[in-house]
């Protein structure tokens, strides 16, 4: 499952990141690394998603979202 | 050796620091044969001189981005003798991250809490004391913004490059990110109250969010905003221009008492009040869109106008972080250009500034009803305005198309990873220290720029005998009309759209001087900005003289050509490249020629 499958108010969890070093440590910096619990607060048609994470409100991008893999955490 | 460093992620509030503790001792420029933006300050304290370097990086410093490999090879070189990491003291764990990737390092350092003052509006404490315990480096709560704690911080840098600490305990190189959480973990247990409570859209965000509604208060909100800047900004708009009144006469029946020649007389009674006008007038708008946007920024919103746009920007081989300075355009491309520093690296804020010259600046559009209204009925204005804001978005493809390959790479096309701040109150202070800064700079450079300008244009444009026909501007614009013809410009137009490049606000005066005819061209083309153009008059001459088709075409060819002297000069600041700003004015004259040409032709057809 991708993480932009995933709907308003769900939980997750990530399960994998793949993607270039630069794209990781991009990504791990801000907060998400795999393993890490978060929320979706916002998941909009041609919108960025938006995931509550390590106490941050985050905005990733569509094409990001599509790559990252996560399992539905409760 | 007093040679400190400044380490942060964006939005860390490292340029803010930056900005306070050097003021206006600052060297900007690039890394050598590197894109990548060097910026080095000096200060003052107890009579050493202290040099700040601010070090590029964006997030971490292990993604071998050259950003990042100049960062480590400059600390790694021992070309700092202390580095001031700072961290989002609202957003401590995640902006840790910078920490621990700097902890490889193994160098003297301090860390900065910065904006404690929004950490403490959400309910978070930190115990700086412990954290500093752990850490083994001086740990200091820190709001960058506010003009207190400056002293003991510059009290605390000279402490430290003497008797310096290192972090207790360092991660290595080759950490992976599961690590790097695990050892910041351990640092702020017992640190921070973390509340885990649940994460609830404010009722703003709510609106603010919204796919479609969201994108109208968006741009609504901006429109807003340039209201209130002109409105702020007018009163002293309209003191400067008194100033071309109050001193031209004056200086003149001086300068004529003294017998000196009618040409240097015009100089100082006529080119050099009128450029000081312009110059001031030019620099109180950069003010007030710098405040505007200043605003919109620190209370958090230009955050969610990028959440908006990212999908749009997207396609532009950009992302929603260009909103802003593309939103700025619309009232100036001088403030839009230097609002590209928000862009993450050095190919996307270029190619940024290449999409704001695109942006038709709230100048242009004083220009482009008054000339529609000569030939075209209401309706008629109408759509030549429609048909603006719809090209406007044809070349920006066009410009992306064209640069955004070589600009921004595919491989570092990076969507928008961003965080959306929580709203929080603006410092007023910071916000109007910085839009100073920024107009008095422009003010600086404008004065140089344009009263050179003014100087030979004047020169072009200087009758003798008062007619047109005897200027060196009528001489070159006939000579090379048929030239000209071709792209659906005859001179008079043409000369019109080369004033354009200079300023939009010159547009109408070079007109009215090269139509009317019968006074100096000089005179009048420099007393346009004390409102001396009778349009009703100018209107009958134009309609007379040129068809209706030229006059589309030079309406096109203006609003995208080159913006203006200033935003040229703008570009070469902010992107340190000669090669880059030259190709960006080459290929706007080229385009707007080309739009002519076409405009012009197709027009022909049916006018």
């Amino acid at each position: 499952m991708k993480l932009s499958d995933l709907s308003a108010d769900s939980r997750g969890r990530v399960t994998s990141l793949p993607g270039d070093k630069r794209f990781i440590n991009r990504i791990s910096a801000i907060g998400i690394t795999s393993g890490v619990d978060f929320r979706v607060i916002k998941n909009d048609k041609h919108m960025p998603v938006l995931i509550y994470v390590r106490q941050t409100l985050l905005a990733l991008n569509r094409r990001d979202c599509e790559r990252i893999e996560v399992e539905v955490a409760s | 050796m007093n040679r400190v460093a400044l380490l942060g992620q964006p939005n860390s509030g490292k340029s803010t620091l930056f900005n306070q503790l050097t003021g206006s001792r600052q060297h900007v420029g690039n890394w050598p044969g590197k894109t990548v933006e060097k910026k080095d300050g000096t200060y003052t304290y107890e009579g050493s001189t202290y040099t700040l370097t601010d070090l590029p990086g964006s997030y971490g410093l292990s993604s071998n981005s050259d950003e990042e490999i100049i960062t480590e090879s400059f600390i790694k070189g021992g070309l700092a003798d202390l580095v001031c990491v700072l961290v989002d003291a609202s957003q401590l764990e995640r902006s840790m991250y910078m920490l621990a990737d700097f902890s490889a390092l193994k160098t003297p350092c301090i860390l900065i809490l910065n904006m404690m003052d929004v950490a403490k509006s959400q309910g978070k404490t930190i115990n700086a004391e412990l954290l500093s315990d752990r850490l083994g480096i001086p740990v200091v709560p820190f709001t960058a913004a506010e003009n207190k704690g400056y002293e003991e911080l510059k009290e605390l840098i000279a402490k430290e490059l003497k008797s310096p600490h290192m972090l207790k305990t360092a991660l290595s190189k080759t950490s992976g990110a599961d690590a790097k959480y695990e050892w910041i973990e351990a640092q702020l247990e017992g640190v921070t109250e973390s509340s885990d409570s649940d994460y609830k859209l404010t009722k703003l965000d709510r609106i603010l969010l919204k796919p479609f509604w969201g994108k109208v208060v968006t741009v609504a909100v901006i429109l807003v905003g340039f209201l209130v800047a002109m409105l702020v900004m007018s009163p002293f708009m309209g003191m400067a221009g008194m100033l071309p009144k109050l001193l031209g006469s004056p200086i003149a029946s001086f300068l004529n008492g003294l017998g000196i020649h009618p040409w240097l007389v015009s100089v100082f009674s006529l080119i050099i009040p009128n450029t000081i006008y312009f110059c001031i007038s030019m620099s109180a708008f950069v003010f007030g869109v710098n405040l505007v946007f200043g605003f919109l920024e620190e209370i958090g919103f230009l955050a969610r106008a990028a959440y908006q746009f990212d999908g749009a920007l997207s396609k532009l081989g950009l992302q929603g972080k260009a909103v802003a300075p593309i939103l700025m355009g619309m009232g100036c491309t001088i403030g839009a250009s230097t609002g590209t520093r928000v862009m993450d690296n050095w190919g996307q804020k270029m190619l940024t500034m290449m999409v704001v010259w695109a942006v038709p600046c709230a100048s242009i559009w004083s220009v482009i009803p008054v000339i529609s209204n000569m030939f075209f009925p209401p309706w008629g204005t109408a759509l030549v305005c429609l048909g603006i804001i719809a090209y406007v978005f044809i070349l920006m493809f066009i410009v992306s198309k064209v640069f955004g390959k070589s600009l921004v790479p595919d491989e570092s096309r990076s969507g928008m990873i961003m965080e959306l701040p929580p709203y929080h109150k603006p410092h007023w202070k910071y916000i109007i220290k910085e839009a100073w800064i920024k107009c008095w700079d422009m003010f600086k450079r404008a004065i140089r720029t344009v009263t050179l300008v003014s100087v030979i244009f004047w020169a072009f444009s200087f009758s003798p005998s008062g007619n047109v026909e005897s200027s060196l501007l009528y001489k070159v614009g006939t000579f090379i009309e048929p030239v000209t013809k071709f792209f659906g410009m005859g001179w008079r137009t043409f000369m019109a759209f080369i004033s354009a490049a200079f300023a939009k606000e010159a547009v109408l005066g070079t007109l009215n001087a090269v139509f009317a005819g019968q006074s100096n061209v000089a005179d009048v083309a420099f007393n346009v900005s004390t409102g001396g153009v009778d349009t009703a008059a100018l209107s009958t001459i134009m309609a007379q003289t040129i068809s209706p088709a030229e006059a589309l075409a030079f309406m096109f060819a203006i609003t995208f050509s080159v913006p203006c002297l200033m935003a040229l000069s703008t570009t070469y600041r902010e992107s340190h490249s000669l090669k880059w700003t030259l190709k960006t004015s080459a290929f706007y004259v080229c385009a707007a020629l080309v739009l002519s040409c076409i405009v012009f032709h197709i027009a022909s057809l049916f006018m």
